[in-house]
């Protein structure tokens, strides 16, 4: 599978990073980073603690230098730009506002402190408070507002200055899940209606898919895999991607290729057939390999006659559906069911499950990578 | 007679000169064994009704009773309540088994009774094999469990948890999640857990108390209370997104019945004997995001426009618009629209549900 390359385009890119490598002392913390991100898209760098989310996002505001590469902007090189002259606002965790300054107060700082005319602010402050809908906090202190009052005015501070660029260093991660949830998908409607380009870490695959045009996804300082959010849960570049995304995470069973027959594989102890879906891929695993089963991806039925025979082990409520995890000798499945479904289950019952073909994957059993 | 293990009673707390009203009469009982989770935003008064729990604040009114006695004015050590916090609160110049046996060490227990205690901690945790480490090299997860463990050597008759897993990595949250309700069914613990995660909350609880602003809104089973919320706020708490929740009014000659709200009308089924009475009065109906199916135009119960599409894996949140009504649906990933497409949504009547548009109540049915 190929990664999406965007840098390939015509129009230059509103920011492009080539070949961007950083160390702190003997520990290489980026290294060889490359991808584009067109104007006007929202763009999430994704990977766990230690990825090299904020490196990247640091070099790309140059508060830090690259040992090697280039960071591009519409074409234009800044890396040897200092932060203030790159036209990017960087907004960080916990949206921070001065919390002893109004909501005009916060909005205007960046003017202010250029010495901008008084009644050029007041327009600027008027025309962002508009588009961001908080005209009615402009005269109000930060801990009055609701928490999408904050976001907005933190992006109003940013936006007043007309960057081409904003960077985003997992602005949701103090709040609370349920406001979490509400600010992100507001973020995403606010980057639409005002047409700017966002590039978003966050360690949070679950905010990477709801916010995301394109997903840049890091480990260890390197890129594996560029991709709109749904392909990296349906078709990710390797095995690490694939139990990255997606809650509960993918089932991995060693899978052993049956020789002779097309699409005919052994795995969790049953033998398995016509897989058309892998058929292509199998006879170039030749011996062992690991496959990949989403938990949605496989359906209890009776177990008689059914290709795997297992036992329920354990029944996780999780509102109206529950996450239920099967045993037999050779593996351990979880699986997503209606929970009404579930409740005709007890630990220990005997259970029958079926595979959704066109959901498996497969992966080397050593290197992890995607075999099909 | 036999009391419930836990009474909290017409609790009340007043911060700040009594200007603000942090607990407003809150009141529920806990059974031995059982877990139920305190859920609610920030501020809704969770922590402080554990905080009094535990003895570290003491209540403008109301009592607590741990098995039918007064617990007012024992001090916390003494209560024999363990309290477990989102900061791991674990001595990182300690190993392990100290760590594990502060608890003990400080009550002036045995030797060799302070060893066996921290053995049988370390076994259900299964940590025997790293009493020795010092603590500074643990990860978050074997952190919170060296808090978790500290507490239960003390054997506390309830273990409170206030949001215990908030600091940990999506991976790590959901191994804790499971180890927690393995140390419920082999110790029979009575727990409290505050969190403000739902998804914690339905897989640990058997009931789930939801608070806002001072007040209890609901307690009630875990299985029930997705499907029955009592209040308009635990319908818009509840459920990931949550419910609809349109307000409007119910229209009607006496024959059939609809709801209106500005152009758009849903009519309800005839067998909604209920809805008659409510003619003309302000309604809010709540329809859950799982039961939105995609249908086309002449079918539909509502047609809008795609505004936002959120992929989440198997399946894919849609918003959708139509005039000043903004809801969200629920569809398999494989049917998802395109963001701008005109669509119509269709909604199974049998799922609707009513609260009044004046107290937020749900209205029988």
């Amino acid at each position: 599978m190929k990664p999406l390359r965007i840098d390939s385009m015509l129009a230059p890119a509103a920011l492009e990073v080539r070949g961007l490598c950083k160390a702190f002392g003997e520990k290489a913390a980026l290294c060889d980073l490359g991808f584009a991100i067109p104007e006007g898209s929202l763009t999430v760098l994704l990977g766990s603690a230690g990825a090299g989310k904020t490196t990247t996002l640091r070099l790309i505001a140059g508060v830090e230098r690259p040992n090697a590469g280039r960071v591009l902007m519409c074409g234009r090189d800044v890396t040897e730009l200092e932060p203030k002259d790159r036209d990017i606002a960087m907004i960080f965790d916990n949206l921070a506002l001065y919390p002893n300054k109004t909501g005009f107060s916060n909005i205007a700082s960046s003017l202010t402190i250029r010495g901008t005319p008084k009644a050029e602010i007041e327009q600027r402050v008027a025309e962002v408070s508009s588009t961001l809908r908080i005209a009615h906090v402009l005269n109000r202190l930060p801990k009055t507002m609701s928490g999408g009052e904050r976001q907005r005015v933190a992006l109003g501070r940013a936006l007043i200055r007309k960057p081409g660029l904003f960077l985003l260093d997992e602005p949701l991660s103090g709040l609370d899940a349920m406001l979490r949830i509400e600010l992100r998908a507001e973020l995403k409607r606010l980057q639409r209606d005002i047409g700017a380009t966002f590039l978003l870490a966050t360690p949070d695959f679950a905010e990477a898919m709801a916010v995301a045009d394109t997903v840049v996804m890091l480990r260890d300082g390197r890129v594996v895999q560029i991709a709109t959010a749904q392909s990296l849960y349906d078709d990710p570049a390797d095995r690490e991607v694939a139990r990255f995304v997606g809650a509960p995470e993918i089932n991995l069973l060693k899978a052993f290729y049956e020789p002779g027959i097309l699409g005919s594989i052994r795995v969790a102890g049953a033998t398995i057939t016509g897989l058309k879906k892998l058929r292509n891929a199998l006879p170039k695993a030749g011996g062992p390999f690991e496959i990949g089963i989403r938990p949605e991806h496989l359906k209890l039925s009776q177990p008689e006659g059914a290709p795997i025979k297992a036992k329920v082990f354990d029944i996780e409520p999780l509102g109206l559906k529950s996450m239920v995890t099967v045993i037999n000798e050779e593996s351990e499945l979880r699986m997503i069911v209606d929970t009404d479904a579930a409740g005709r289950y007890v630990s220990g019952d005997a259970v029958g499950l079926e595979l959704v073909d066109s959901g498996l994957l497969a992966f080397d059993a050593a290197s992890g990578v995607r075999l099909g | 007679m036999t009391f419930p293990k836990l009474e909290i009673v017409n609790l009340r707390k007043l911060f700040g000169n009594e200007s603000f009203v942090a607990l407003d009469g809150v009141d529920f009982a806990v059974e031995a064994g059982e877990t139920v989770a305190l859920l609610g935003p920030s501020g809704c008064g969770k922590s402080t009704t554990l905080n009094i729990i535990v003895g570290l604040e003491q209540p403008t009114s109301g009592d607590i009773r741990i098995d039918g006695r007064s617990v007012i004015g024992i001090p916390p050590g003494k209560r024999n309540v363990g309290l477990v916090f989102q900061d791991y609160a674990v001595f990182t110049h300690m190993t392990v088994f100290e760590n594990l046996a502060f608890g003990l060490i400080i009550r002036g227990r045995a030797k060799a009774e302070i060893a066996r205690a921290v053995h049988d901690v370390a076994e259900l945790l299964g940590m025997q094999n790293s009493l020795k480490l010092s603590a500074a090299e643990l990860g978050g997860s074997e952190l919170q469990r060296v808090a978790i463990g500290r507490t239960l050597v003390t054997k506390p008759a309830i273990l409170l948890l206030d949001e215990p897993l908030s600091n940990l990595e999506a991976s790590a949250r959901i191994a804790m999640r499971r180890e927690l309700r393995r140390l419920q069914s082999e110790i029979g613990l009575t727990i409290i857990y505050v969190t403000h995660d739902q998804v914690e909350a339905l897989c640990l609880a058997d009931r789930i108390a939801v608070m806002n602003a001072g007040k209890l809104q609901q307690i009630e089973r875990t299985s029930v209370i997705c499907k029955k919320p009592d209040h308009v706020f635990v319908a818009g708490f509840m459920g990931s997104p949550p419910m609809n929740l349109l307000r409007g009014e119910i229209i009607g000659d006496g024959t059939s019945a609809g709801f209106r709200r500005d152009g758009l009308i849903i009519r309800l089924p005839s067998s909604e004997a209920f809805a008659t009475n409510y003619v003309g009065q302000p309604i809010i109906l709540g329809l859950r995001p799982e039961s939105l199916t995609l249908a086309a135009a002449n079918e539909a119960t509502i047609c809008g426009k795609v505004a936002v599409v959120e992929p989440r894996g198997p399946e894919a949140v849609v918003t959708v618009e139509a005039g000043t009504v903004s809801l969200k649906a629920v569809v398999p990933t494989a049917e998802r629209p395109q963001e701008g497409a005109d669509i119509g949504l269709l909604a199974d009547p049998s799922s609707f549900v009513f609260f009044s548009g004046e107290t937020g109540r749900r209205l029988a049915s």
